[in-house]
C-alpha cells in the first residue's frame, strides 16, 4: 500500500500549505498533479524533495520541444534490431564457410522482441511500486504531446511497442505523478481536466523569509530584510525577466561571503546585481531607476519598455 | 502525536447533495459538470473531506485549471456554501459583514464568551475566515504541535492570544475531538443543505446556519483561543478577491500590460508548419528487414515551427503612442517564446513610397525593399486608420494595394473601438482594402485564424 499520508515538506524544503494539500489530494485520488507558476518558485523541487524525504524512487522525464510519448513510455530500438538481424545472417554465412568464430549480439535474440524495447521513465515508474514520477516543463513539448501523455497515463497500463509486453500498476501502487509547467503555452483543456491543478502564487515577503531561513539558517537578519526589500522593489519595476526566488537565494549566497557590514553596503550599491537581473536591458533599467541609496524613485511609468 | 488522516471512519455521502453546485459554478463562469461530482465523491470516500475548508480545497483542485479561474470559483463557493454574495469589485470582508451567515456566527461567537465583544471587526473577520477555511491540514499541524512550538517563538507573539499557555494540552484534545467527530456532523449539515436546495432554488444555500460553522458545539468553541488557520486559507481567499490576476481578463479590451498573456495565447496560433522531408530511420529499417535486407529510404513530411512577421506601426501623432508600447512589448515577448523573424517599420497615418525603420522616422526604407521579401511574411499593421481624407490619396491606396497583392497574410489591428470605425471615412476605405480587426486579444486571434486559412 502506497503511503498516502499528508506530506508537509522537509527540513530543507518549505512546502506551502496549499501545495501540500493539492499534492496530498492528487495522491489520494490517483491523479497527476499539475503545478504551474513562475520560474523559480520550487515546482520541480516538490517531487524531488518528497522522494528524498521518504526514500522513494524518483523517475524524471525532462520535456523538450522534440519529446514524444515513445521516449516517455518505451520505444523499440530499431537500429539494434537491424544490427542483430544482420549479425545472424552473417553468422549463418560464416558457419557455412566453416568458420567457428561468430559475432555477438550481446545476449539479445531477434526472436525475443522484448530485448529491443528501451524503457522510458514512465514504464520504469510503473514497474516500481510506489515511486515518484516527475514530468518537467511540459509546456516545452510539441502540441500533441500532452494529449498523448494523458492517454498513456489514464490507463494505469502500458503495452510495450512491438513486443506486446504489458506493464500494469495497481491503483495502490500508482506512482505519485507531478507535472510542471512554466505556462509558456496553454495546455489542452482535456489534459488539465485529468489533473489536479495547482498554481504557485509568488511567495510574499513573509513566506520568502521562511524560505530563506530554510536555505541559510545562519544568514544575518538585517541583511535578509534589506535584500528582500530590494528584491521586491526590483520585481515591481516590470522587468523583462523579473527575478525569482532562485535568484534571490543566489544573491544571498554571494553576499554571505562578506562580513555583515560589507553585506549591507553591497546591497545598497546593488553589488552582484548579475545574480538577480539577467538581461542587459533590464540591468540598464535598474540602474536608471534605483538610486545609489538603494531606494526606488517615484513609481515606474505604466508603459515603459526597453 | 501523529494521526493518519486516512484512519477515520468512511462516510458514504449521497452525491445528490451537491448536485446543483456544477450549474452554479457555470453561472459564475467556471466550467463544471457531473465528473466534478464523481471526483468529489471519490475524494470523500477516501477521506479527503472533513471540514468546509477541505471541501474548498478539493473543489479548487478539481475545478480551477488556471489562476484566472480562482476568483470566479471562490465567488461561486462563497455563494453556494456560505451564502456570501460578493458584488463586483467588493472586498471580501465587506461582503461577509453584510451576510446573514456571519451575523449568525457572530451572535454565537460572542454569546459563548462575553469578553469577545471587545474584539475589533478585523479580528472577528479573521476568526470567521479561519473557521470557514479550517482544513485537515491545519488540524494535523495543530496535532503535530507545530502551532505550540510557534508560540514559543517571540516573533509570532501577535498570533497567540496570551492566556492559553495552560490550555495548550486541552486545546490539542479539542482539536483532536474535532478531527474525529466532524464527519457525522458534516453529513447532517449536507443534508440540511440539500433540503434547502430543494425548497428554494434561486436563493442559494447556507452552509452555515444558525448553529455556526464549527461542528464542535457553538461558534468556534472547538478552537477556543487557538488560531489554527493563521496565515492560511482565509488570507488566501482575501487575496483572491483583491487581486485582478485571479480573474479572467477581458479579451475585448485593448492589448495592454494586463492582458498580454491572453494576447500571447492568441499569437501562438501563428506558428506554421513547413513541408520539408526527413528520413524516417526506424521505418526504413523495419521495412528493409521485411524486404530481406533491401533498404529503401522512406521519407516523411517534417513539420517545423517557422514564422516571419513584419510589423508596420503608425506612430505619428500623440494619440497612437499610448497603444504602441504594449504592442511592441507583446511581439518582443513573443520573440523570447518562439523563434521568429520580426521586422518593425514605422509610418505616419498612411504609407506612400517609404516607411521608416526607426521610431523617430529618420531612416527611410523604400517600400519596394519590403515588397521584395518572402510572401510568407505575415504583416500586421497597427494604426487608427484615421486621417484627413486628402492624405489617403490614390498614391497611398496603390501602395497599400501592392502590400495586399504581395502578402496574403495581412491584417490591420485598430486600437479604436470597432463601433467608431464607420464614422471615419478613411477607416471605412482602408477596412475594405485590408482586413481590419480590433486591437484586442480576441481581435488578434481572429486575425490569425483568417491568416491561417490563406495560402500563398
Amino acid at each position: 500500500m502506497a503511503d498516502k499520508t499528508m506530506w508537509t515538506g522537509s527540513e530543507h524544503y518549505l512546502c506551502d500549505r496549499e501545495l501540500a494539500q493539492a499534492f496530498h489530494m492528487s495522491r489520494v485520488l490517483g491523479m497527476p498533479l499539475l503545478i504551474e507558476g513562475e520560474p523559480g518558485t520550487g515546482k520541480t523541487e516538490l517531487p524531488i524533495q518528497f522522494a528524498q524525504d521518504l526514500g522513494l524512487e524518483l523517475f524524471v522525464y525532462p520535456v523538450g520541444s522534440k519529446s514524444t510519448v515513445e521516449q516517455f513510455v518505451a520505444k523499440f530500438d530499431h537500429v539494434k534490431y537491424l544490427r542483430d538481424s544482420q549479425i545472424e545472417v552473417l553468422n549463418a554465412q560464416r558457419e557455412e564457410k566453416g568458420l567457428h568464430t561468430s559475432l555477438s549480439t550481446g545476449g539479445r535474440s531477434t526472436e525475443v522482441l522484448d530485448d529491443y524495447v528501451l524503457l522510458g521513465p514512465a514504464a520504469k515508474a510503473y514497474s516500481s511500486a510506489n515511486s515518484v514520477l516527475l514530468i518537467d516543463e511540459i509546456d516545452k513539448a510539441p502540441r500533441e504531446f500532452p494529449n498523448d501523455l494523458l492517454y498513456a497515463l489514464s490507463h494505469r497500463k502500458f503495452v510495450l511497442p512491438e513486443s506486446g509486453r504489458v506493464i500494469e500498476v495497481s491503483e495502490n501502487d500508482m506512482p505519485a505523478i507531478v507535472i510542471t509547467s512554466n505556462r509558456e503555452q496553454e495546455l489542452p483543456t482535456a489534459f488539465k481536466g485529468r489533473c489536479i491543478y495547482h498554481y504557485i502564487a509568488f511567495p510574499d515577503p513573509d513566506v520568502m523569509r521562511e524560505i530563506i531561513a530554510k536555505h541559510y539558517p545562519d544568514a544575518v537578519g538585517e541583511t535578509v530584510e534589506k535584500a528582500i526589500k530590494v528584491f521586491y522593489q526590483l520585481r515591481e519595476l516590470g522587468l523583462e525577466r523579473a527575478p525569482s526566488t532562485r535568484e534571490l537565494l543566489n544573491w544571498l549566497k554571494y553576499l554571505k561571503g562578506k562580513v555583515p557590514q560589507e553585506q549591507l553596503k553591497s546591497i545598497e550599491s546593488l553589488e552582484g546585481l548579475g545574480a538577480l537581473v539577467k538581461t542587459q536591458d533590464d540591468v540598464k533599467r535598474v540602474m536608471r531607476q534605483m538610486t545609489i541609496e538603494g531606494g526606488l524613485k517615484s513609481g515606474p511609468p505604466r508603459y515603459y519598455s526597453n | 502525536m501523529k494521526v493518519d488522516l486516512n484512519q477515520v471512519p468512511r462516510g458514504i455521502i449521497p452525491i445528490r447533495m451537491f448536485e446543483s453546485f456544477p450549474s452554479v459554478c457555470k453561472n459564475f463562469g467556471v466550467p463544471a459538470d457531473v465528473r466534478t461530482l464523481l471526483l468529489l465523491r471519490r475524494g470523500m470516500d477516501r477521506g479527503l473531506v472533513h471540514t468546509v475548508g477541505d471541501l474548498y480545497v478539493l473543489f479548487k483542485g478539481i475545478l480551477v485549471k488556471d489562476p484566472t479561474m480562482l476568483g470566479p470559483f471562490t465567488q461561486a463557493f462563497y455563494h453556494y456554501f456560505i451564502g456570501v454574495e460578493i458584488k463586483p469589485g467588493e472586498r471580501l470582508s465587506d461582503a461577509i459583514e453584510r451576510s446573514q451567515a456571519f451575523q449568525d456566527w457572530l451572535d454565537d461567537y460572542i454569546k459563548s464568551d462575553e469578553r469577545r465583544v471587545q474584539m475589533d471587526m478585523d479580528e472577528l473577520m479573521d476568526r470567521f475566515l479561519d473557521e470557514v477555511h479550517l482544513t485537515s491540514y491545519d488540524i494535523k499541524r495543530v496535532l503535530d504541535g507545530e502551532e505550540i512550538l510557534k508560540k514559543d517563538d517571540p516573533s509570532m507573539k501577535d498570533r497567540a492570544t496570551g492566556d492559553d499557555d495552560a490550555n495548550a494540552e486541552r486545546l490539542l484534545e479539542k482539536a483532536a475531538d474535532y478531527r474525529f467527530t466532524d464527519l457525522e456532523e458534516l453529513r447532517k449539515r449536507m443534508e440540511k443543505v440539500m433540503e434547502q436546495q430543494m425548497g428554494k432554488h434561486s436563493g442559494g444555500s447556507h452552509w452555515i446556519g444558525h448553529s455556526g460553522i464549527s461542528p464542535y458545539g457553538h461558534g468556534g468553541a472547538a478552537l477556543g483561543g487557538i488560531r489554527v488557520g493563521g496565515s492560511g486559507g482565509g488570507r488566501m481567499a482575501r487575496q483572491v478577491f483583491d487581486d485582478p490576476q485571479y480573474y479572467p481578463v477581458d479579451v475585448d479590451a485593448n492589448i495592454s500590460d494586463d492582458n498580454v498573456d491572453a494576447s500571447l495565447a492568441s499569437l501562438k496560433g501563428i506558428i506554421e508548419h513547413t513541408n520539408d522531408l526527413y528520413l524516417d530511420i526506424p521505418l526504413t529499417v523495419k521495412t528493409g528487414v521485411k524486404e530481406g535486407g533491401l533498404f529503401l529510404p522512406i521519407e516523411l513530411e517534417k513539420t517545423e515551427d517557422k514564422l516571419q512577421v513584419i510589423l508596420l506601426i503608425d506612430n505619428g501623432g500623440y494619440s497612437m503612442d499610448y497603444y504602441i508600447r504594449p504592442v511592441q512589448a507583446l511581439f518582443k515577448k513573443m520573440k523570447t517564446r518562439f523563434q521568429h523573424d520580426l521586422e518593425t517599420y514605422y509610418f505616419h497615418n498612411t504609407i506612400y513610397k517609404v516607411v521608416y525603420d526607426d521610431e523617430r522616422r529618420s531612416n527611410p526604407v523604400p517600400i519596394e525593399r519590403i515588397l521584395n521579401k518572402d510572401p510568407n511574411y505575415r504583416v500586421f499593421i497597427i494604426g487608427d486608420a484615421a486621417m484627413a481624407p486628402y492624405e489617403l490619396h490614390e498614391g497611398s491606396l496603390i501602395a497599400w494595394g501592392r502590400f495586399t497583392e504581395k502578402f496574403k497574410k495581412i491584417a490591420w489591428l485598430n486600437p479604436v473601438s470597432q463601433k467608431h470605425w464607420s464614422i471615419t471615412w478613411t477607416t471605412t476605405l482602408l477596412k475594405r482594402l485590408i482586413p481590419m480587426y480590433p486591437m484586442t486579444p480576441r481581435g488578434l486571434e481572429e486575425a490569425i485564424q483568417s491568416m491561417n486559412k490563406k495560402k500563398n
